[in-house]
C-alpha cells in the first residue's frame, strides 16, 4: 500500500521535472508566460498614465468676434479637458479639420451673438462633438454643455448684478437646482483604474488559455503523449497535475506581480485589502488552466484547440462587461457571459477592490470560479484516449 | 553554354510568379488551419462582435432613490428622471443604509439622494443640491445617470426661473429660460453608439490580425514540411526573391480583396452602422492597407518555426493594438513613446483612416497622412519581405549544398572503402 502511494509521488515528481525541462527548452514558453504578460502590464498602465485625458484638441468657429464670444471661448479653453487649438472661419472648415482628425469637436458661435443676447433676441450657439471617438466625444460634450449653460447664465447674471443681487442670490436664481456627483471609489474618473484592473488579468487569462492548450496539444502533435503518460504512471490525474503545476506556479507569481504593481505601486483603489484580490487571482489562474484543459480535451487537434482558446480568450474582453455593460447586451449573451472566467473575476474585483464590500457578497462568483476548476474532471476520459489514440493530421 | 537574355529571364520570372501564386492559392484552400483564419474568422467574428454591441447604448440603468424631502417638487424630479430612457428608478429607500445595501446586492448601480431642505430651498430662492452616487464598475452607468439627472435639473431650473420671472408672454418665458439658446450635435455618431464607435476599428484590426495568423500558419507549415526546416522549398520555380514575394503576395491579396469587401461593406450594413464613405475613396485607401498588412505579415512570419506558434505570439497583440490605435483611448492622450511604437503597425493608420472615411465621410484629401503612411509601410515591408526571403533562399541553398557535400563525402568514403 505504502509503496503504491510512494510510486505515485515519485511519478508526479518525475512529470514535474520533465515539464520544467520542457518549459525552459523553448523560448516560446518564456515569451507566453513571462514576457508577453509583463509587456501588457507595462503597456496598458503607461498608455493610460494620465488617467483622464486632458486638453483634448477642439476648434472654435467665432463669427461674432465680440468681447462676449471671446470670453466664452476663453472660459471653454480654461476647462481641464478641452483645449482650443484652432479657430476656423466657417462650419465647413471646422468639419474638414474634424475629418482630418485635428480636433475632436468644435464650438460654433453665430454672428451677432452679443447684440442679440443683450436685446433679448435669443441667439443660438451650437457645439459639435465627434462621437466616433466615444471617450473623447463624451468628455468634450460635458465641458461644452457646461459652457453653453454658463454662457446663457453670464448674460442673466450681469442683469442680476446690475439689479443689486449678491453672488449667492444670483447663482440661486440662475441654477436653483445643482447636481452634486459622487463617482464612488473612483472620484477622479480615472480610465486607467476603470480599464486596467480587468485588461491586465484578462491578458494573463488569455495567455494561460493558450499556454495550457499548447503544452498539452503539442504532446499529441509530437507523439510524446504516450511517453508523458507513462512517466505519469499511466494516470491522467498524475500526468496532468505534474504538467500544470509548474505552469501554475509561474502564472501565480505573475498574477501576484500585477496585484502588487496595480495596488501597491500604482495605488489603484483597493478597499478590501490585497488578500481577497490575490485569492481571486489564484482562482482565475486555476480556472483559466482548467478551461484550457477542457478546450484541448474537446478539440484535441492543436490548431482547433488553440482557435477555441483564442476565440474564448478574445471574446472575454468584450463579454465580461467592463467596458460595455452586460446589462445592455442581448439576453442570450447575458447568460453566455457566465461561461467566461474573466466575467466572474471582474465582478469580484468590483465588489472587493473597488467597492470594498465583504467577500460574502460575491460568493456566487467565487463558486463559479471553483466550478470552472472542477470542469476538467468531466473531460479526463476523453483527453486520455486522445493522448493515446489521437493522431495529428496537419 | 546558352546565353540567357534579360527577356528570357523576365518571362521565366513571370511564369514562376504565377506558378508560385497558383501553388500558394492551392495550399491556402487545402489547409484547414489557414482557412479558419482567412475565411471562418473574418466571416463570424464581426457578426459576434456586432451582436455583442448591437444595442449600442445602455438604457434604463437601475437606480434607487432616497427622498428625504418628500415634496411635490422632489417627486417631480424623480418622476422626470424615471421618464428618461437612460435611467429606471428601481425602488425608493427610506434611508442611505438601506440604499447602500441594495447597491451591495447589485440591485442598483446608482443612487439619487434628495435632501430634506430641497423644496424649502427652492421656495426660499436658495440654491439646492441633489446628490447622485454612482457605482464606478462601468463608466456608462455613470454617464447615463449623470446625463439624465443633469437634463432633469436643467429642465426644472427652467420652469422655476420662468415662474419666478412673472412674464406675460411665452416668448418672454423662453428668453428668461435661455437668453442664449444652445444645441448639441453628436456629429458622425448621432446615436452615441458603442458599436458605431468600436466595430469599425475592430473590423480593420481583424484584417491585419487574421493575415498575420494565416500567413504565419502557412509559413510554419512550410517549415515543418521542409527537410531542413526552411521556409523556401527546394524547387526550380522558387529561384528568385521577387517572384516568391509577388507570387505569394498576389494570392493573399486576391483572397483578402474579397474578405475586405465582406468585412468592410457587408458587416456594417448588417448592423446598420454608419457608412458614409465614398466607395472609390474606400477602395483606394484599402489598397495600400492590404498591401502593407500582407507584406508586414510575410515579414513577421519569418519568426514562426512551427505551424501553431503563430497563434501564441499574435493573438494577444490584438488587445494592445486596438488601444494603441487611438480609437478607444483618444490619440491625443497617448504618450509619445507609444505613439511612435504604433507607427510600426499598419493597423494604426488603417483604423484611423477607415474610421474617418467610413464614419465621417472623409475623402483622400483628409486622410493624406494615413494614406501616405500606408504606402510608405507597404514599400518598407515589401523591402523587408524581399530581404528576409532572400536570406531564406540563401540559407536554404546552403543547407542543400551542405547536405550534398556530406553525401558526396560519404560516397567517396564508401567507394574508397570498396576499392581498398
Amino acid at each position: 500500500m505504502m509503496e503504491v502511494k510512494q510510486k505515485k509521488y515519485i511519478s508526479l515528481w518525475q512529470v514535474i521535472k520533465r515539464e520544467c525541462k520542457r518549459l525552459v527548452s523553448r523560448p516560446l514558453y518564456l515569451f507566453c508566460m513571462v514576457i508577453a504578460p509583463l509587456f501588457c502590464y507595462i503597456f496598458f498602465t503607461s498608455l493610460m498614465e494620465s488617467g483622464l485625458p486632458k486638453n483634448l484638441p477642439i476648434g472654435a468657429v467665432d463669427l461674432d468676434n465680440s468681447s462676449t464670444s471671446r470670453s466664452i471661448l476663453r472660459n471653454l479653453d480654461a476647462f481641464e479637458q478641452s483645449q482650443i487649438v484652432a479657430r476656423y472661419e466657417s462650419f465647413d472648415e471646422a468639419r474638414i479639420a474634424m475629418q482630418r482628425g485635428d480636433i475632436y469637436g468644435f464650438f460654433y458661435i453665430p454672428e451677432e451673438l452679443a447684440s442679440k443676447a443683450i436685446s433679448g433676441r435669443q441667439p443660438k450657439i451650437s457645439y459639435y462633438t465627434n462621437n466616433s471617438y466615444l471617450i473623447a466625444g463624451s468628455l468634450l460634450f460635458k465641458d461644452m454643455k457646461m459652457m453653453s449653460e454658463l454662457a446663457g447664465g453670464a448674460v442673466a447674471r450681469a442683469t442680476l448684478y446690475a439689479k443689486g443681487a449678491t453672488k449667492d442670490q444670483a447663482m440661486a436664481a440662475l441654477q436653483p437646482i445643482v447636481i452634486d456627483t459622487h463617482p464612488l471609489n473612483n472620484p477622479w474618473l480615472n480610465y486607467s483604474v476603470y480599464l486596467c484592473n480587468t485588461l491586465v488579468p484578462g491578458v494573463l487569462m488569455l495567455l494561460i488559455f493558450m499556454t495550457t492548450v499548447y503544452s498539452i496539444g503539442v504532446e499529441i502533435k509530437d507523439r510524446t503523449a504516450r511517453e508523458w503518460l507513462r512517466i505519469g504512471n499511466n494516470s491522467m490525474y498524475i500526468s496532468l497535475a505534474g504538467k500544470l503545476m509548474p505552469q501554475t506556479v509561474v502564472f501565480f507569481i505573475m498574477s501576484i506581480f500585477y496585484n502588487v504593481y496595480l495596488y501597491g505601486y500604482l495605488h489603484f483603489p483597493c478597499n478590501s485589502g490585497i488578500s481577497p484580490m490575490i485569492l481571486a487571482s489564484l482562482l482565475l489562474v486555476l480556472a483559466s488552466q482548467a478551461c484550457g484543459v477542457v478546450m484541448i480535451g474537446t478539440l484535441p487537434t492543436l490548431r482547433l484547440g488553440l482557435s477555441f482558446a483564442s476565440l474564448w480568450g478574445v471574446v472575454s474582453f468584450s463579454i465580461s462587461g467592463f467596458s460595455f455593460p452586460v446589462m445592455a447586451m442581448h439576453p442570450i449573451l447575458q447568460a453566455l457571459s457566465n461561461l467566461f472566467p474573466l466575467r466572474h473575476y471582474f465582478l469580484i474585483y468590483v465588489d472587493q477592490a473597488l467597492n470594498g464590500y465583504s467577500m460574502a457578497y460575491s460568493w456566487i462568483n467565487y463558486t463559479a470560479l471553483l466550478l470552472f476548476i472542477m470542469l476538467p474532471f468531466t473531460i479526463m476520459h476523453r483527453l486520455k484516449s486522445a493522448l493515446i489514440y489521437y493522431k495529428y493530421v496537419p | 553554354m546558352k546565353e540567357v537574355t534579360i527577356k528570357d529571364k523576365i518571362s521565366q520570372g513571370i511564369q514562376d510568379l504565377f506558378y508560385i501564386w497558383k501553388r500558394e492559392f492551392r495550399t491556402t484552400f487545402r489547409d484547414q488551419g489557414v482557412l479558419i483564419f482567412f475565411i471562418l474568422v473574418p466571416l463570424l467574428y464581426p457578426l459576434l462582435y456586432g451582436f455583442i454591441y448591437t444595442n449600442e447604448v445602455v438604457r434604463e440603468v437601475p437606480t434607487i432613490v432616497v427622498d428625504d424631502s418628500r415634496s411635490s417638487q422632489s417627486r417631480e424630479f424623480i418622476r422626470k428622471v424615471d421618464a428618461t430612457s437612460d435611467v429606471e428608478i428601481k425602488s425608493y429607500c427610506s434611508n442611505m443604509e438601506e440604499a447602500k445595501q441594495m447597491m451591495k446586492d447589485r440591485k442598483a448601480y446608482g443612487l439619487i439622494y434628495i435632501p430634506n431642505h430641497f423644496s424649502r430651498d427652492i421656495a426660499q430662492g436658495k440654491q439646492t443640491q441633489v446628490s447622485i452616487y454612482c457605482d464606478m464598475s462601468g463608466l456608462l452607468y455613470y454617464k447615463s445617470i449623470l446625463i439624465s439627472a443633469t437634463a432633469v435639473s436643467l429642465n426644472m431650473n427652467k420652469n422655476i426661473k420662468i415662474s419666478r420671472a412673472g412674464n406675460t408672454t411665452n416668448r418672454q418665458d423662453e428668453i428668461t429660460a435661455h437668453p442664449i439658446e444652445y444645441e448639441d450635435v453628436a456629429i458622425f455618431n448621432p446615436q452615441n453608439g458603442f458599436a458605431a464607435f468600436l466595430i469599425p476599428a475592430v473590423l480593420i484590426l481583424l484584417i491585419q490580425q487574421t493575415l498575420l495568423l494565416g500567413i504565419g500558419l502557412s509559413a510554419g507549415t512550410a517549415r515543418e514540411h521542409n527537410r531542413f526546416k526552411d521556409l523556401v522549398p527546394i524547387n526550380r520555380h522558387y529561384n528568385g526573391t521577387l517572384r516568391i514575394v509577388f507570387g505569394k503576395g498576389l494570392s493573399y491579396f486576391m483572397v483578402y480583396s474579397i474578405v475586405a469587401v465582406y468585412v468592410l461593406c457587408v458587416v456594417p450594413r448588417i448592423f446598420n452602422l454608419n457608412q458614409i464613405g465614398l466607395p472609390s475613396t474606400l477602395i483606394l485607401f484599402m489598397l495600400p492597407y492590404l498591401a502593407a498588412c500582407i507584406f508586414f505579415a510575410m515579414t513577421a512570419s519569418i519568426a514562426i518555426r512551427n505551424r501553431e506558434t503563430c497563434m501564441l505570439i499574435f493573438v494577444f497583440t490584438s488587445v494592445p493594438l486596438l488601444f494603441i490605435s487611438g480609437i478607444s483611448w483618444p490619440g491625443a492622450a497617448i504618450p509619445d513613446f507609444w505613439r511612435y511604437v504604433s507607427y510600426i503597425f499598419p493597423s494604426t493608420f488603417g483604423i484611423n483612416g477607415f474610421v474617418r472615411i467610413n464614419n465621417m465621410g472623409a475623402t483622400l484629401n483628409e486622410v493624406t497622412v494615413e494614406y501616405q503612411a500606408l504606402w510608405l509601410q507597404a514599400g518598407f515591408y515589401f523591402l523587408t519581405t524581399c530581404w528576409v526571403y532572400r536570406w531564406q533562399i540563401i540559407s536554404s541553398r546552403k543547407h542543400v549544398l551542405n547536405k550534398y557535400k556530406e553525401m558526396k563525402a560519404k560516397e567517396q568514403l564508401a567507394s574508397r572503402e570498396i576499392t581498398e
